[in-house]
């Protein structure tokens, strides 16, 4: 068994649903992976202690009002008329032709005006400008993506997920940062941070180019995990244009069958 | 829920004091409004009604109102998009968690521990708390996850570890803001 695919059954271990193969399997990884082992232990007792967190009761007037609701509700039902959508939509249209050509000229204003407050065709109006204080958003700015940048490129795992966590903090359109995240998806040899920063993509996910750098990035990746993870921000992002990747992917056996299943399932939901 | 959908509409009540508490904990989960999560589980009991013949009685019946409660929640997020409820105030609404263990300096210590995982739950991106509110408050199977989300069993597992790993990271950030 290697690391990751211990990673996956973490969570079947924690709820006592292993089959007697894997579980034996999974117990000889943590036995041999001091880092298997070390993280087992960190995450279950947070698991653990997820259990523990105080129980959220509702207040006593939940109760009554459902009771009452349903009540109204049955009463309701019992006294309703029975009657069919025509019948109830000819009981609204008035008879007399004058009265029906009034009724239609203001449906059209409504629907117009309607259609007018859902697509307002106004001039925004302009911000007064303010040098000083776009100067200060430009400085804090430049020192979001400075923390970033260089927490990216520090040795350690850690800073290099705290780098990851300062991402969100910059722009959109920041492409340094951006080019800075898909190298650590493409080339961090820690795979928490390539996760993490999966995640952090997703805010730049309106620009094409972080879109097709997610779609090339999937074949270079090695880990079952950051694939996954990869191919859940391709649906949320709807990628339609990841398709022929995806149906490549779904049908190469020299891909993890849990990633070849997750790219049918993702093909499906960008169809 | 399929007697309820034969036009038993009493039988809701049976439905209801099973399952409003774990519906009602799942709302606060997500949006940290217990007002707003007791109009949610009326809301969600009153979808089962109105929707009552799309249920499959073949089909879990858990899975089945979980996605109500999604849709439901989604609906509400998108009429008070832009609204808010910040932490802090979240915290003043509601009681630090109170801690069972024995001694009176453990039961601080884990009081504390406690209380920093729920603010830490609390920061979790909303999807990943989702997912293990259904998994570790609702104890629900990751089949029904699975049919919850729309997605497959294996995609659930992975789901599950990348969020308990962003709660630790979290968890840690948080810890080290205390101790600075």
């Amino acid at each position: 068994m290697t690391c990751d695919e211990a990673k996956i059954l973490l969570a079947d271990y924690w709820s006592q649903s292993l089959g007697e193969a894997q579980e034996l399997g999974f117990e000889a990884q943590l036995a041999t992976c001091n880092e298997c082992r070390a993280e087992t232990e960190r995450l279950g007792a947070l698991w653990k202690n997820l259990a523990l967190l105080p129980i959220e009761e509702p207040g006593p007037n939940l109760r009554g009002r459902f009771y009452e609701a349903l009540g109204a509700y049955r009463q309701g039902l019992e006294s309703r008329p029975r009657r069919n959508l025509r019948d109830a939509l000819a009981a609204f249209w008035p008879k007399q032709p004058a009265w029906q050509m009034a009724v239609s000229f203001a449906l059209l204003v409504a629907g117009v005006g309607v259609g007018y407050g859902i697509h307002p065709d106004r001039p925004a109006r302009e911000q007064p400008a303010n040098s000083e204080l776009a100067q200060l958003r430009g400085e804090v700015s430049n020192m979001r993506q400075m923390v970033a940048l260089s927490l990216l490129q520090q040795q350690s795992a850690s800073e290099r997920l705290r780098g990851v966590s300062w991402a969100y903090r910059v722009e959109p359109s920041d492409t340094e940062v951006l080019s800075a995240l898909l190298t650590a998806v493409n080339q961090d040899p820690n795979v928490n941070v390539r996760l993490a920063a999966v995640d952090a993509l997703h805010a730049f996910g309106s620009s094409p180019v972080t879109r097709n750098a997610i779609i090339r990035a999937i074949p270079r990746q090695t880990t079952p995990l950051v694939q996954i993870a990869l191919l859940d921000l391709l649906v949320d992002l709807k990628e339609k244009e990841a398709a022929p990747e995806l149906r490549k992917l779904s049908t190469d056996e020299a891909v993890n069958g849990g990633v070849r299943q997750h790219a049918r399932w993702a093909l499906e939901k960008l169809q | 829920m399929a007697q309820v959908g034969a036009g038993e509409v009493s039988k809701l009540a049976v439905l209801f004091e099973r399952h409003h508490r774990p519906l009602f904990r799942y709302f606060v989960s997500m949006n940290r409004n217990r007002e707003l999560a007791e109009d949610l589980v009326q809301d969600v009991f009153f979808r089962m009604l109105r929707y009552r013949s799309s249920y499959d009685p073949r089909q879990s019946f858990t899975a089945w109102m979980y996605q109500i409660a999604r849709n439901a929640n989604v609906d509400q997020a998108q009429k008070r998009r832009g609204e808010v409820v910040g932490i802090e105030e979240f915290n003043e609404r509601r009681p630090e968690p109170v801690s069972t263990a024995p001694g009176p300096e453990e039961a601080a210590a884990r009081g504390q521990d406690l209380g920093l995982l729920k603010r830490a739950l609390e920061r979790l991106p909303a999807d990943k708390r989702e997912i293990l509110v259904l998994s570790r408050f609702q104890d629900m199977k990751y089949e029904d996850i699975a049919a919850v989300l729309g997605c497959e069993v294996g995609a659930v597992k992975v789901r599950v570890y990348r969020a308990i790993r962003a709660l630790e990271q979290i968890y840690f950030t948080l810890a080290g803001e205390r101790t600075a």
